[in-house]
């Protein structure tokens, strides 16, 4: 069991839900739509949704497991496998944490790279961008939060600018609508992965809310305004490209924004890339802070310690993705690990979270 | 103090934030126009265009020009001629000589597509004979890029144009049944360009074109809303319509062989008539005659389409978008055999302030 977290480290419940969509919407977002409309076309949308609202079952479960263990993923898998093989499992999710981080901090320097500036160094982005992420993380899980409502709160209007794709929308695209098999959907829904992942984090800081039931309300409404947006934006996405022009896009969000014409601005993207900064921040410094609170749980490592050794290990692992085939391979992979860890791991700990207690209460008895 | 440590780095964050390139606005040649010839070969002559903004305030035009086998090779060739760097973020229209439009444009295009700092609504064009004599000149007084795309932006919203720009051209280009089409250019008077039609393509070669007198009818076809005039006549006298607003819906009839109907609604006023009165008798037969006529030119251009083999209204796309499963292979022979009927009803709403 672990120690409950004094009040004044708390957040107050209904912030779990920027927590969840600021942490889901990070790098997927930008090029999702050419890789769901390989297999199920453009009845993808459907897999959107479809993904979206399975996701509740796992939050669902998620709340279970906190709630039976009473604490976050650590305490989870102690109580079910003991403590030795427990905390070796959970040292897995700051690795499955860390490729998180890499990924997200690795595309969008991809993306600043191929639209503004192509020079620009990896190392050096990224030493500044962690030390950033490392001072957030140094002042607690309250700032994290308050990070988290920011990076979702003050880009929420870049929503606004894909109304400029709808006068060239040709609602038309997504006739006939279920033209594509249950297998081609599902296998769309799979590679909804990457973009989706990012809200199985309650496991990680569930100590860390005030009265930590009445949050599971608030995640469900997290993931479902996501969903909702994730949808919307596919069906914009659509209607805009045909289908062999999709095919080509490797960041269709992105390519949107090449018809947005304003009188002060001749190029939208370059103030919708650099507001793309304040969305990737707190999936880093999520990131940062559940890793290195596993490794302060599970390891007794001072979580200051922690933090700044898991950065460097980003930092020094970061400089191998040099190319758009290394780094298409790293999202590819953190959508992998992200589905088996959510989709896989967590229903597994959940049967095994209810076995475990009906066990113990039959021995207590 | 802690602090001191962060110190060298903090200044680096300051100090590297300078370490990529700069592009200043006075030190670097903002391409605002480019034009494509075709050479003997794979060759191609290039043309681009740069304002030059004088002390006086007004914008004089340069022009570069190069000869090259692709796009970036080109742009190659011009940077060793110009002593600023050539930018491409605010290229405003980009026009292939006819000869280039017949042999294959979408090459120079998907360097378009791919050059992030250029914008999707990117006017392209078709010029006839040449597309150097289009950049080279002075038009008007706001610099050659701007008066060109301009003119194509004004005849847009207002007159026969249709709507046309890089996006729209890559979206019918990769959608499957449709083919895309282009505005044509040319230069009647030396400080003057004048819109002479529509380029139609098959694939990204150019086959056909819309004369002038057809583009009105041409615009009822492929906009979903259109603006536009035209002439009617009724009795060896004419009156010219302006229509204020038009759209047209597509309906699938029957299949095998396969039917549409095309119903189109115009809404206009009377800006000119050469008869004496214009009693609400005459207003009657005025619509009738354009209903008439519009049936008539559509229907025409349609079929000139449908024996060519090119889709510009994406009616193979709109029977895809009716039909689970299509077979677009099986669609080459139905399209031929498509039996299209063309239905308008013209409302006159206003006659101008004399009757």
């Amino acid at each position: 069991m672990q120690q409950p977290v004094p009040e004044r480290l708390q957040v107050s419940p209904f912030l779990v839900l920027y927590l969840i969509m600021s942490m889901q919407i990070g790098i997927g977002v930008l090029g999702y739509q050419r890789i769901i409309a390989k297999a199920a076309g453009y009845d993808a949308w459907i897999s959107v949704l479809g993904a979206g609202l399975s996701i509740h079952i796992i939050i669902w479960m998620i709340y279970k497991i906190c709630a039976v263990t009473n604490g976050d993923i650590v305490s989870a898998n102690a109580y079910v496998f003991g403590k030795i093989i427990g905390n070796m499992i959970s040292s897995f999710f700051v690795i499955y944490l860390v490729i998180f981080a890499l990924a997200v901090l690795r595309t969008f320097i991809e993306v600043i790279q191929v639209w503004i500036f192509p020079e620009m160094s990896i190392f050096w982005f990224s030493a500044v961008f962690l030390l950033l992420s490392i001072y957030i993380v140094y002042g607690g899980f309250r700032t994290v939060t308050g990070i988290a409502f920011f990076g979702l709160v003050l880009p929420s209007y870049l929503l606004l600018t894909f109304g400029f794709a709808l006068k060239f929308a040709e609602f038309r695209n997504l006739m006939p609508v279920l033209d594509h098999s249950a297998k081609e959907l599902l296998s769309s829904a799979y590679n909804m992965s990457l973009t989706y992942i990012g809200f199985e984090i309650p496991i990680f800081f569930y100590p860390f809310i005030k009265d930590a039931p009445k949050s599971q309300k608030w995640a469900h409404l997290g993931v479902l305004l996501t969903t909702i947006i994730y949808t919307i934006l596919a069906i914009i996405t659509f209607s805009y490209f045909s289908e062999d022009q999709l095919a080509g896009s490797i960041w269709a969000t992105l390519e949107m924004w090449k018809i947005v014409s304003m009188p002060f601005v001749e190029r939208f993207e370059y103030i919708g890339i650099a507001n793309w900064n304040l969305i990737v921040l707190p999936n880093i410094c999520i990131s940062l802070w559940g890793s290195s609170m596993i490794l302060k749980r599970a390891f007794k490592l001072k979580q200051r310690k922690g933090v700044i050794i898991i950065a460097l290990l980003c930092l020094v692992a970061i400089t191998f993705f040099d190319d758009r085939a290394k780094i298409n391979f790293l999202n590819d992979w953190t959508g992998k690990i992200g589905f088996m860890v959510t989709f896989i791991y967590i229903p597994f700990l959940f049967i095994a979270t209810m076995i475990t207690k009906k066990v113990k209460k039959n021995e207590n008895k | 103090m802690k602090i001191n440590k962060f110190l060298p780095l903090i200044a680096a964050c300051f100090l590297l934030a300078g370490c990529v390139e700069k592009e200043i606005i006075d030190d670097v040649n903002i391409e605002t126009g480019i034009g494509y010839d075709l050479k003997e070969k794979e060759e191609f002559e290039g043309t681009i265009m740069v304002p030059i903004f004088k002390p006086d305030k007004n914008i004089g035009n340069f022009t570069y020009s190069a000869t090259a086998t692709s796009s970036r090779d080109l742009l190659q060739e011009i940077q060793r001629k110009s002593a600023q760097p050539i930018v491409t973020g605010s290229l405003e229209i980009a026009v292939f000589g006819e000869e280039m439009a017949k042999n294959g444009i979408i090459e120079v295009i998907d360097s378009f597509e791919r050059d992030p700092s250029i914008g999707a609504r990117v006017f392209l064009a078709v010029g006839q004979e040449n597309a150097k004599d289009i950049l080279t000149g002075t038009y008007g007084n706001r610099g050659n890029g701007i008066h060109l795309s301009d003119l194509i932006r004004h005849n847009m919203e207002n007159k026969n144009l249709p709507e046309t720009n890089l996006h729209l051209f890559l979206f019918d280009f990769y959608q499957k049944g449709n083919t895309p089409y282009l505005p044509i250019l040319k230069k009647v008077e030396p400080e003057v360009i004048e819109i002479v039609g529509i380029a139609l393509f098959s694939g990204d070669k150019m086959v056909d074109t819309v004369p002038p007198d057809k583009m009105f009818f041409f615009k009822l076809l492929t906009d979903k809303f259109s603006k536009g005039s035209f002439k009617v006549n009724i009795d060896s006298k004419h009156a010219a319509i302006k229509d204020l607003k038009s759209k047209h819906k597509i309906k699938l009839v029957k299949r095998d062989p396969y039917k549409i109907l095309i119903e189109i609604e115009i809404e206009g006023v009377i800006r000119e008539y050469t008869g004496e009165m214009l009693k609400p008798a005459t207003i009657k037969k005025i619509e009738k005659n354009v209903e008439k006529q519009v049936n008539e030119e559509a229907s025409k251009l349609i079929a000139s389409f449908q024996e060519q083999g090119i889709d510009p209204l994406g009616l193979g796309h709109f029977v895809k978008s009716k039909t689970r499963g299509f077979d677009y292979n099986k669609w080459k022979d139905d399209y031929k055999n498509l039996i299209v009927q063309v239905k308008s009803d013209a409302v006159i709403t206003e006659v101008g302030v004399v009757e």
